[in-house]
């Protein structure tokens, strides 16, 4: 039976959001709850059956033991269960797939809907359960499509061949990242050739999260719709609105940005076009490396005048004179990045940290400590830029992101408190200099719930793309989009050219062996078995390291082990940072499987040390 | 925070233990909600509540979607597995991280394989099942609640503590001279003493074994009898253990110690007159150890489990289990058996188990529900007529082998007169012209046998019912002087054994094997091992790991191994070495010939997660193993081996595999005795 099954069926058999929050009452039908169900042609009768049986049942269960169900398995399948806010999700799978595998594919899907829509409550208060329903349709897809087994079992990132591809391309790939990330409103980004990662400075769970967007903006050959926007550039640039966790975004600004850079950026105003110029190109790196040049240049005036304001004089940094000239502004615009939530201080500091490296980059050469914990120039900062961002559709979005009816008058509300607070920090003096530093775990728990509403910024050359996740008021400030295109697009086509070239590489010369060697760090995985059928589930290598995989998983101690079938040997090694897998192909096994030393099965750790050697994978 | 429940389909509780740890945690859902002063639900009515919607979320899905839970898992790591036998759903649940799911998986297995050795086969009509387990009379109840609660702990201490119960296979005592000297003794002198006596009350004992503590020091069959399996001597072992148990915590060969545990008054032979109902052949013990540690006001709240004393049932009552017996004409599970449980001296059992006379009545009744449920099973697949009765069974030949069964029950005290009602129903309708013959209609009917049968056999087997002065068992006197001749022969060797039963064999033995810290050796074609022992407790003679924590750490090392090593198994892995931490272990399956010719490793079958455990005593994966095997072997007899070794982690490979290698060719003692 599982045999006639697709691999992608066998992935996933059933994935619904139930909302329990309409099914209160007796009287209340079931189906008043279901928020997406798939396989969307499931009979009504049958869909209400399960998120019926399964929500009451985990309710059950989840009593007796005062805590909530993760996981549980019928017969034929395995739901990985989540409860969050009268939510409830089930996403269920065939029995071969390991729970703990389902568990994080749920976890996957649920995240991805967060970070493209927000909090799930408030999509379902503002969005119709149609509209809805297409995502959860596309994100589920997206996590069952493309990938071979073996990276479903990692849940790694897909990547490019390193091995067939020339350093320097990924050199010059991380370089473009490095430069675009000197624009102040750039936190972090990726780059993407034919949904492949080439390089990223994000974490593999935010760079997955990213190449959803990509692969559908791919797919759909630039089409803009939905939240996308497209910007002046054409179809080739496009960005969405996306939302961070909060320690998604410690992580990104827990990442040093050239400081180098930053020291040497003194303010003036007569920089030549050709310097402002955020990315260089392999051959102009030796002079731009010391090259001095200015983020600022062409900010517009008003912001100029500031940043020379800071340069000047630390001093006034601590002022409440900046925050006052925002009140002055036409148009006081949202605090778009004020998380919701009631605890007035806590989200200060939140927003505070989130903006340090916006900042800093911007303020220029003074040391972090300076800006930490003081609101004021940020509050500046912000709201400079966000002057022309209006009617941004970031924007308006947090204003419903906030629940808020009438949001200029609460956020400016917010904003003045904001405002007296700073102001009486500032007059205690140096007071941040105290503060724990931004990790200190202070938004662990319930504040990891916090979204922060965030912009994806795309800029695709044919097959690469560029992604960028970028401050919300980045797409209104034409200087730095301007910036941040005209300095990357030549050094991405020339990229997109020679990764062209490249792809797809010369079919490999057979190996009499197969390898999976895991990078647990960076979630990426090198091997030599590819595609199916192949790499399919039922491939008594890809079953094996699902096996070894599971139980390096559960058993901290164990560091490498054989197992062998009647038909396979396989051999698995693990160490912090990765595991890998080797078998060696064909000879004939026979073996009596009674314990004897010259049985080839134990000369596989020889074996891989040797072989493996050639892929860049070093075991000891 | 352990549970185990046994429901039916309407959600009734049938059977439930608790540890004292899961018993509070229900209690104080309900303290929450009770008002000050208000009495607590008595425990079964809470547990019952609390439970019942999964209870019927399953009957739900099963109906609606022919699927069912097989388990739950939660944040805080609470499991629940959940098993379905015919009508009788089974939940166990862990809430303290001991038992995994497969452990929880097992325990349900074991209490069924339990269930079905104290009353056969009732467990194959839901119904009388039902009854059976959850009688109306409240007294009744808690006895019988008791005795299997107080089984289900003696089984897990000794998958906790006991090499052979957590490899699922017996482990013998090693000493050639002696058993043979036994074997004599039991063969020549005492089982045919027995047989040959006046006072057996048409009993026959089929085998004999000694038991020191859990091992086995020697096992007689008689030629007339069938092989015991491997899962009925296990069951057997911990019945036996549960009567007498040998205090594993102490690990003291203390006369005193074993006799203080409690059945002291199990001597005082007390027929009582209420024992004529079904608790008479299962006699109980008076207290569980789980519930003597426990805070008064819990066993205040508990039930009315709490204020029933268990009437001492004689020590010369025999119990009757239900046994596989294999005949020249086929295997018939579940035939009745006397099992005679004499102590010799603490530690030290003889077991007797005899045949009953009327064990020709199970066979009959065996082959009647045979027919029926084949017959069943054709027209539930849609056959009708000629087709669903063609044989085997031939159906006319069951009709009047049935007809002469009846008449043959009708003078004797069994009330057979429902069975008649009904098979004359039957015949009406499947073979008179008027009838609707054999098709879908027929379906109830045939279930409506199979009850009628299982009762006829339920009153024969379960119920004793005939005058009380007829004797039905081997009169005691006849017990007591096995119990003496068995005492005689052993006596100069009793302290030995009670010495040699903690230290069988030991690593010491084997100064051959550098850097071998443990092994286990499992002979799976006799469902027999052998490993060096492993001494954790403090007041026990030491193993050369020494005492405390490093041999417990050990031991912890050898039951994670074994769990993993059947994980692998049942996805078809028979070859397994794992580093680990500081150890490097080793597990091995191989299929010999009967002479000892090495055969090429098969395949082994992939199984779902959720299948019977592997194991011998509750399902014996073994020899299903070994029938899949060989039916590649023509006519050949297949015997399969394991072996698991754990080395330290320093040791290179290949001398470990060296090691591996001797230990599987051939095992010996010391003495160069072989074992195994």
């Amino acid at each position: 039976m599982a045999e006639l099954m697709s691999p992608d069926s066998r992935r996933c058999t059933y994935f619904f959001l139930y909302d329990e929050s309409k099914v209160r009452g007796e009287g209340d039908p079931t189906r008043e709850g279901i928020c997406y169900f798939y396989p969307e042609e499931t009979p009504v009768d049958k869909q209400e059956l399960l998120c019926g049986q399964l929500a009451g049942v985990v309710q059950c269960v989840s009593e007796l033991s005062s805590s909530p169900v993760c996981s549980l398995r019928l017969h034929r399948n395995t739901f990985a269960i989540r409860m969050r806010d009268n939510f409830f999700w089930a996403l269920g799978c065939s029995v071969e797939v390991p729970t703990i595998s389902i568990c994080e594919l749920l976890d996957q899907l649920i995240n991805l809907f967060c970070f493209y829509n927000g909090s799930v409550r408030q999509s379902y208060q503002l969005n119709s359960r149609e509209s809805l329903a297409a995502r959860w349709a596309q994100y589920l897809s997206h996590l069952r499509s493309g990938s071979s087994e073996l990276q479903h079992i990692f849940s790694c990132l897909r990547t490019i061949d390193s091995a067939k591809v020339d350093p320097l391309l990924l050199l010059k790939a991380a370089l473009i990242l490095q430069t675009c990330q000197r624009c102040p409103p750039v936190l972090a980004g990726c780059i993407l050739f034919r949904g492949r990662v080439v390089s990223t400075q994000m974490s593999p769970k935010l760079t997955m999260k990213v190449m959803v967007h990509e692969s559908e903006t791919y797919t759909k050959a630039q089409r803009p719709n939905g939240p996308s926007t497209s910007s002046s550039f054409g179809s080739t640039v496009s960005s969405t609105a996306v939302f961070l966790t909060m320690s998604e975004l410690q992580y990104l600004q827990s990442v040093p940005v050239d400081k180098d850079f930053s020291s040497h950026s003194t303010p003036h105003n007569d920089a030549s076009p050709k310097k402002t110029r955020l990315s260089r190109t392999l051959s102009d790196m030796a002079f731009t490396v010391s090259d001095s040049f200015d983020p600022n240049s062409s900010w517009p005036p008003q912001k100029v005048s500031f940043s020379s304001c800071l340069s000047e004089s630390d001093n006034l940094m601590f002022s409440p004179v900046p925050s006052q000239t925002t009140i002055a502004t036409p148009h006081p615009p949202p605090q778009r990045l004020k998380p919701p939530s009631s605890n007035g201080k806590r989200s200060d500091e939140a927003e505070e940290e989130s903006h340090y490296y916006s900042f800093h980059s911007e303020g220029g050469g003074d040391s972090w400590i300076h800006s930490e914990g003081d609101g004021s120039v940020f509050e500046e900062n912000s709201h400079i830029s966000g002057d022309g961002g209006d009617g941004d559709a970031a924007c308006d979005r947090v204003f419903r992101f906030r629940g808020v009816e009438s949001g200029n008058e609460e956020s400016h509300d917010a904003h003045m408190v904001v405002r007296d607070r700073v102001g009486s920090e500032g007059a205690q003096g140096h007071k941040p200099e105290q503060e724990p530093p931004p990790h200190s775990g202070a938004f662990d728990g319930p504040e990891e719930s916090t979204l922060i509403p965030m912009t994806l910024y795309l800029h695709r050359v044919k097959g690469l793309v560029l992604a960028l996740l970028v401050e919300p008021h980045f797409l209104s400030d034409t200087a730095s989009t301007e910036e941040v295109y005209y300095s990357s697009l030549a050094s991405l086509n020339g990229l997109e050219a020679h990764l062209r070239a490249i792809f797809p590489g010369a079919p490999d010369s057979p190996d009499f062996y197969i390898f999976a060697h895991f990078d647990c760090i960076q979630s990426t995985l090198t091997t030599n078995l590819s595609g199916r059928p192949r790499g399919a589930p039922e491939h008594p290598f890809v079953r094996a390291t699902s096996l070894l995989h599971l139980h390096f998983c559960n058993t901290e101690t164990l560091q490498e082990a054989i197992i062998r079938s009647a038909s396979s040997a396989v051999y698995g090694t693990r160490s912090v940072a990765q595991e890998t897998y080797f078998q060696v192909h064909g000879g004939s096994l026979r073996n009596s499987g009674i314990p004897y030393y010259q049985d080839s099965a134990f000369s596989l750790p020889t074996k891989a040390r040797h072989k493996l050697l050639k892929h860049g994978v070093h075991l000891f | 925070m352990k549970c185990l429940l046994i429901a039916s389909e309407s959600a009734e509780v049938l059977f439930h233990w608790t540890d004292p740890a899961f018993l509070q945690n229900i209690q104080e859902k309900y303290e929450v909600t009770q008002e000050e002063g208000q009495r607590l639900p008595a425990f079964e009515d809470s547990i019952s509540t609390l439970f019942a919607p999964m209870i019927i979320s399953c009957t739900t899905l099963v109906d609606r979607l022919g699927d069912s839970y097989t388990s739950f898992t939660t944040e805080n790591n609470h499991i629940y597995v959940l098993h379905q036998f015919e009508e009788c759903l089974y939940i166990a649940v862990n809430g303290d991280g001991e038992e995994g799911e497969d452990d929880l998986r097992r325990k349900i297995y074991v209490m069924k394989k339990m269930i079905e050795v104290l009353f056969g086969m009732v467990t194959l009509s839901s119904n009388l099942l039902r009854k059976e387990l959850r009688p109306q009379d409240t007294q009744q109840r808690a006895r019988l609640w008791k005795h299997l609660q107080s089984l289900l702990e003696t089984y897990s201490q000794l998958r906790e503590n006991d090499q052979s119960f957590l490899v699922e296979a017996v482990e013998r005592l090693i000493h050639p001279a002696l058993c043979e000297q036994c074997i004599e003794f039991l063969e020549r002198r005492l089982v045919q003493h027995l047989n040959s006596s006046a006072e057996r009350a048409g009993e026959e004992v089929l085998h004999a074994f000694v038991l020191v503590h859990t091992k086995l020091l020697v096992f007689y069959s008689t030629r007339s009898a069938s092989k015991l399996t491997t899962s009925d001597l296990l069951t057997l072992i911990i019945l036996a253990q549960n009567m007498y148990p040998s205090n594993i915590d102490t690990d003291d060969p203390d006369i005193e110690n074993t006799s203080s545990s409690g059945p002291e008054s199990f001597y005082t032979p007390e027929p009582s007159p209420t024992n004529r109902d079904s608790s008479t052949d299962k006699p109980l013990r008076g207290s569980t150890p789980v519930f003597e540690f426990m805070d008064p006001d819990i066993q205040m709240a508990e039930d009315s489990l709490q204020t029933l004393e268990v009437p001492p049932p004689g020590p010369l009552t025999p119990r009757r289990v239900f046994l596989e017996v294999s005949s020249k004409d086929g295997l018939y599970p579940m035939m009745p058996h006397s099992m005679y449980c004499l102590p010799l001296w603490p530690g030290i059992t003889l077991v007797l188990l005899t045949k009953i006379p009327t064990t020709a009545v199970a066979m009959s009744v065996y082959k009647f529900l045979e027919a029926f449920s084949t017959l069943e099973k054709r027209l539930r697949e849609g056959q009708e007529g000629s087709a669903a009765t063609r044989g085997p069974p031939n159906i006319q030949d069951v009709r009047s082998k049935l007809d002469k069964f009846i008449k043959v029950l009708g003078p004797s005290e069994v009330q057979s007169a429902q069975l008649q009602n009904v098979w004359t129903e039957f015949k009406n309708r499947a073979f008179a012209r008027g009838g609707s013959g054999f098709n879908k209609n027929l379906i109830p009917w045939c279930k409506n046998m199979k009850t009628q049968l299982c009762g006829i056999y339920r009153q024969c087997f379960l119920i004793d019912s005939g005058p009380a002065d007829i004797p039905r068992c081997l009169s005691p006197g006849l017990q007591e002087r096995a119990q003496t001749m068995a005492q005689e022969k052993l006596m100069d060797w009793k302290d030995f054994l009670l010495v040699k039963s903690k230290r069988n064999i030991t690593m010491v033995s084997y100064p051959d094997f550098p850097g071998l810290i443990h092994f286990i050796r499992v002979d799976r074609s006799t469902g027999q091992m052998i490993a060096p022992s492993l001494c954790t407790t403090e007041r026990g003679p030491a193993s050369e790991l020494g005492k405390g924590p490093v041999a417990q750490f050990i031991k912890s090392k050898v039951w994670s191994l074994v769990s993993t090593t059947r994980h692998f198994l049942r996805k078809g892995y028979s070859t397994v070495t794992l580093r680990d931490g500081d150890f490097y272990f080793c597990y091995f399956l191989w299929f010999e010939s009967e002479t000892g010719y090495k055969l090429e490793a098969g395949d082994i079958p992939v199984l779902p997660d959720d299948s019977a455990p592997i194991g011998m005593l509750a399902w014996d994966y073994y020899w299903k193993l070994l029938r899949y095997y060989s039916k590649n072997q023509q006519g050949e007899m297949v015997k399969c081996y394991e072996l698991l070794t754990v080395h330290l982690g320093v040791i290179p490979t290949d001398i470990i595999l060296q090691h591996c290698r001797q230990l599987a060719s051939k095992l010996w003692e010391p003495s160069r005795n072989p074992l195994l």
